[in-house]
């Protein structure tokens, strides 16, 4: 037995403290006053027997205790001496197969399961083998009790990933299994292209010494690939027409110039085909011509002429007709001149995203106005009651957004309901005698204003208010901006899945200068944006992501209006292979992680087969990078001990510290000793009540 | 010996009494508290007024001749009050350094010295009752202070007591061998009539030199009480835990388990307390063991008792 920390065991002298406790300590450490010793002293000298140990049992209990204490924290462990490296012995083999996407090349995913299989075929009895698959992240696809067949049936059931390479995670996961094998011989055989994009320097994956590595090396340094890389999709939208321009990056990654046909598809049609020469170990831009906008979210696909890795040589996206933002501006009865001017022509600018704005009077509202609307404004107009009310209140609850600005209505009288959403308005802040307050304490971490955190980035502090409503917040709402009184300026509350935004001053420019200032048009574009729950639309997503579903509205949002909205409403995402998954917008399961290259369909129970909105999700780009990693690199890395590497595995042993982690003696000496100590505190309190008259 | 059981008096009990700081107002809780006690008692019969008639002597007062019986006898006889058989009350108390022990914060149990100072008191005031002469003593090897005999001393007494009392309490204290020879001697030789002494000690003295101490006083005919006080932790040796054990009156010290001593100890204990019971009882005078942490009213009652006894006797 060995000790990590053998310096503990100086404690162990701390075995004389029962000891001296029952031979001297006890006896002396009381001093009482008696009137006399006359008759004590008659008494023949039996005061000597404190020479004696006495109650021998507890004295032990207390040493035994004692020693594991300071065993404990000695750290001791067992050390395992294997034998060098030879061929005998078991050994525990773990095999890490790549299939990421740039095992499609040629015939590297047959020669890996080879491979592979060669390896488990040659293992003799007593081994142990585990199998390995790895892309993206890794996971054991036998368990290191399987049986060969198992093994090789698990390879033959192996198939290529669409997700990209990372070495770090498979290399992590085979440490763990190597650790915690008892078999004396231990051995990696990792089988890749070794690309060398999937490898960063982990100083701290380091397996267990005397750890054979062997690599299995299935790239080539002469590899070439043409790749679809990246596509845009630029809009030119004008009352007339709807129109966007799809433009391809093609790459080459070979040594030598390649012509290549690229080709357009919209809905499964190929539209157009450009050709293009790419020049060696270099990109191109394709510019298809421009096409209409479909009318729903369609499928698109560029693909090229394939080459020996073919999944990159496709690249699906999808194009949506214009995802402007509903918005809805509610006016009172008898308006102000101009009003909603400023609201509603700086949200008009811009189409990233775009707004679409409507507005009414409060007077000649109906509950159909909010169907489809992401935001509406009460521009100084009392939230609604009866059936409007409530189909706002739903839409709110749905993940709508509301803005009120109650300016200088008569809040008192407002719906008992909406006041209790509302902060409390109390009276009208005149400011005109000290040229108006301004903006002194803004939530710059907050999605509205994290855009004007950097310098020179929007300044607030040149807006003026000269009047506001002086709100008080309540608990559960969100003060993001205060005036220089300290009274707030806006006011965040979420509701359901909603959001309900107050602003204490006026939309236009009647109390506040705030719509002449250049940071308005961005202040009202966030606004917009963070009320309306809009989330830049992507064109495509990278196999291995995660889609999360409460982030892309757009998505969702068409499963969802036209009905009682609820993030828990369930929904189907079918996969490419046509696994299907339920899903929700916002409750359980409203992550996914996309795993499979090609086009995904979510839609709503009652959606039919295909018309549901499709999810473009294509391998990932870096993938395409074949660049080559020497093995060796790799090996001498993982094999490493401080830095250094070791000398060609002579000893097969793990080192104290983790042989010392993995038995974890130190534990059970320690409830050894708290066992003992209890007992000797039962023991001792028994004794001491049988020895008290 | 045992007293009979009393009426439970409640304000008896040391640990209650320690908390009146007046001794005389102690003593006068005590004694008359004792006393209401004792009226419901069978042994109730002392009479305080005639006491008996002795034949006329020349030089006595003829307006104390009893005419009435001169007339049925024809003879002079004068009439004895129970205030002309009043006799000289002594209180010797011991205040050696062992004295001291006994005094416990935990239940309020007073030492032994204040225990005896209580019962002094209360002996005295009880006897000032009695229009007897009351006389304190305080010994350690030798006497301390002294109050001689007179009717009139109750509050130097109590005063004394008083003022030993808390000097036994605030001082530390100084080990010295006392003994009662020299002292009880010397005060034999002071008592010139014939005196009602007692005595309150712990007696940590062989019996052969205490019995050698108490013979001064009792060879001048004087009436005898010994009060033997020890704390109940010196009757039991109830200690727990092996400790140094130090001697207040020598300064010895002395390492002892107290479980292996305990039994024999008790035993040692009990053998003195008998050897002086039988001692003491040999030369006519009366001899009472008091556990300090028992009321009063025991000692009271063992007073009155043998105050009984002797005057039968006399």
């Amino acid at each position: 037995m060995n000790f990590l920390a053998p310096a503990f065991l100086a404690g162990l002298a701390a075995i004389a403290v029962p000891v001296i406790i029952h031979l001297i300590h006890r006896e002396r450490r009381v001093v009482v006053e008696f009137p006399s010793l006359m008759f004590l002293q008659r008494i023949p000298y039996r005061s000597v027997r404190r020479q004696k140990i006495r109650h021998l049992l507890l004295l032990l209990l207390r040493c035994v205790a004692l020693a594991l204490l300071v065993a404990a924290f000695a750290r001791p462990f067992f050390e395992r001496r294997r034998a060098a490296l030879s061929t005998t012995g078991a050994r525990e083999v773990v095999v890490l197969l790549d299939r990421s996407s740039s095992m499609g090349y040629a015939d590297r995913w047959t020669k890996a399961k080879d491979a592979a299989r060669k390896v488990v075929t040659g293992l003799s009895a007593g081994d142990r083998a585990t199998l390995v698959l790895f892309a993206n992240d890794a996971s054991v696809a036998s368990e290191p009790m399987a049986t060969p067949d198992r093994i090789i049936a698990a390879i033959n059931a192996a198939k290529l990933s669409a997700e990209g390479t990372r070495y770090g995670a498979a290399l992590k996961l085979a440490s763990q299994i190597l650790a915690a094998s008892t078999l004396p011989r231990r051995e990696v055989v990792v089988i890749t292209d070794f690309q060398k994009i999937g490898w960063a320097n982990h100083n701290e994956i380091v397996f267990p010494r005397g750890t054979t590595v062997t690599p299995v090396d299935l790239g080539g340094a002469s590899s070439s690939d043409v790749a679809v890389s990246q596509v845009t999709t630029d809009r030119d939208s004008t009352p007339q027409r709807d129109r966007v321009t799809v433009a391809a990056r093609l790459i080459n990654t070979s040594a030598a110039t390649k012509a290549v046909a690229a080709t357009l598809s919209i809905g499964g049609r190929d539209v157009q085909t450009q050709r293009a020469i790419l020049p060696a170990s270099g990109a191109q831009q394709v510019a298809f011509t421009p096409i209409a906008v479909p009318s729903g979210a369609t499928k698109g696909v560029v693909h090229i002429t394939p080459d020996s890795l073919t999944p990159d040589d496709v690249l699906n996206f999808t194009i949506a007709p214009d995802e402007a933002v509903p918005v809805l501006i509610v006016e009172p009865t008898n308006p102000r001149e101009n009003q909603s001017l400023f609201l509603s022509r700086a949200l008009a600018i811009g189409d990233r995203p775009s707004f679409r704005i409507d507005v009414k009077r409060v007077d000649a509202l109906t509950p159909r106005d909010f169907d489809g609307r992401a935001l509406v404004v009460l521009d100084e107009v009392a939230p609604p009651t009866g059936p409007v009310g409530a189909r706002l209140r739903a839409l709110i609850d749905g993940g709508g957004g509301l803005v009120v600005a109650p300016g200088g209505s008569r809040t008192e009288t407002w719906p008992a309901e909406w006041r209790a959403l509302l902060p409390a308005v109390g009276q009208t802040v005149d400011r005109t005698n000290d040229a108006g307050g301004t903006l002194s304490s803004v939530d710059y971490a907050h999605p509205i204003f994290e855009i004007f955190n950097a310098p020179r980035s929007g300044d607030f502090s040149t807006a003026r208010f000269l009047r506001y409503r002086a709100l008080t917040a309540q608990p559960g709402m969100t003060i993001l901006a205060r005036f220089d009184d300290g009274s707030p300026a806006l006011v965040e509350r979420l509701v359901g899945r909603g959001k309900l935004l107050t602003w204490a001053s006026s939309l236009d420019s009647y109390w506040t200068n705030l719509p002449l200032q250049p940071v308005f048009l961005p202040f009202v574009h966030q606004l917009g944006k963070h009320a309306g729950r809009y989330a830049d639309p992507r064109p495509w997503f990278t196999a291995g992501e995660v889609l999360d579903l409460s982030r892309h509205g757009e998505l969702t949002a068409p499963f969802l209006s036209g009905r009682a909205a609820d993030s828990t409403t369930e929904l189907v995402l079918e996969a490419p292979s046509g696994q299907r998954e339920r899903v929700t917008a916002g409750g359980p399961n409203h992550m996914i992680t996309l795993r499979e290259q090609g086009f995904y369909e979510l839609r709503g129970r009652d959606t039919p087969v295909g018309s549901g909105r499709p999810i473009a999700v294509n391998v990932d780009p870096a993938e395409s990078d074949l660049s080559h990693l020497d093995p060796q690199d790799m090996v001498a890395a993982v094999t490493a001990v401080n830095g250094q590497r070791q000398p060609g595995g002579d000893v097969f042993a793990s080192t104290p510290q983790e042989q010392e982690q993995r038995q974890k003696v130190w534990w059970y000496l320690l409830l050894g000793a708290l066992l003992l100590m209890g007992i000797e505190t039962l023991l001792s309190n028994r004794l001491s009540k049988a020895m008290s008259p | 010996m045992t007293a009979p059981a009393l009426p439970t008096i409640s304000y008896l009990d040391p640990s209650v009494l320690a908390r009146i700081g007046n001794l005389e107002l102690l003593a006068r809780t005590v004694v008359e508290g004792f006393i209401n006690g004792l009226h419901r008692s069978p042994l109730l019969g002392a009479s305080t007024d005639f006491a008996e008639h002795r034949a006329y002597m020349p030089g006595d007062d003829i307006r104390r001749i009893d005419w009435r019986l001169f007339a049925r006898s024809d003879r002079h006889y004068v009439k004895e009050y129970e205030a002309d058989t009043n006799t000289n009350f002594n209180v010797i108390l011991d205040i050696s350094p062992s004295m001291r022990y006994g005094a416990s914060a935990d239940d309020g149990r007073p030492s032994k010295l204040t225990y005896a100072c209580y019962l002094a008191a209360c002996l005295t005031y009880f006897s000032s009752l009695q229009r007897d002469r009351v006389a304190l003593a305080t010994i350690d090897h030798d006497i301390v202070d002294y109050v001689p005999p007179s009717a009139k001393h109750l509050q130097l007494i109590l005063h004394t007591l008083d003022r030993v009392d808390r000097k036994g309490r605030d001082a530390k204290v100084t080990p010295g061998r006392s003994t009662l020879l020299a002292p009880l001697r010397k005060l034999s030789e002071t008592m010139r009539r014939r005196s009602f002494v007692v005595l309150i000690s712990d007696f940590y003295e062989d019996p052969d030199q205490v019995i050698d101490a108490l013979s001064h006083l009792r060879g001048r005919g004087n009436d005898l009480i010994v009060f033997h006080l020890l704390d109940p932790r010196e009757l039991n040796f109830s200690f727990s835990d092996a400790s140094n054990f130090i001697d207040m009156e020598t300064g010895d010290k002395m390492p002892i388990i107290p479980e292996y001593l305990r039994q024999q100890y008790r035993e040692l204990v009990r053998e003195h307390t008998a050897a002086l019971a039988k001692r003491i009882g040999e030369s006519r005078a009366d001899y009472s063991v008091f556990d300090t942490s028992k009321p009063l009213d025991r000692a009271l009652f063992a007073f009155l008792s043998a105050r009984q006894r002797f005057n039968r006797v006399r």
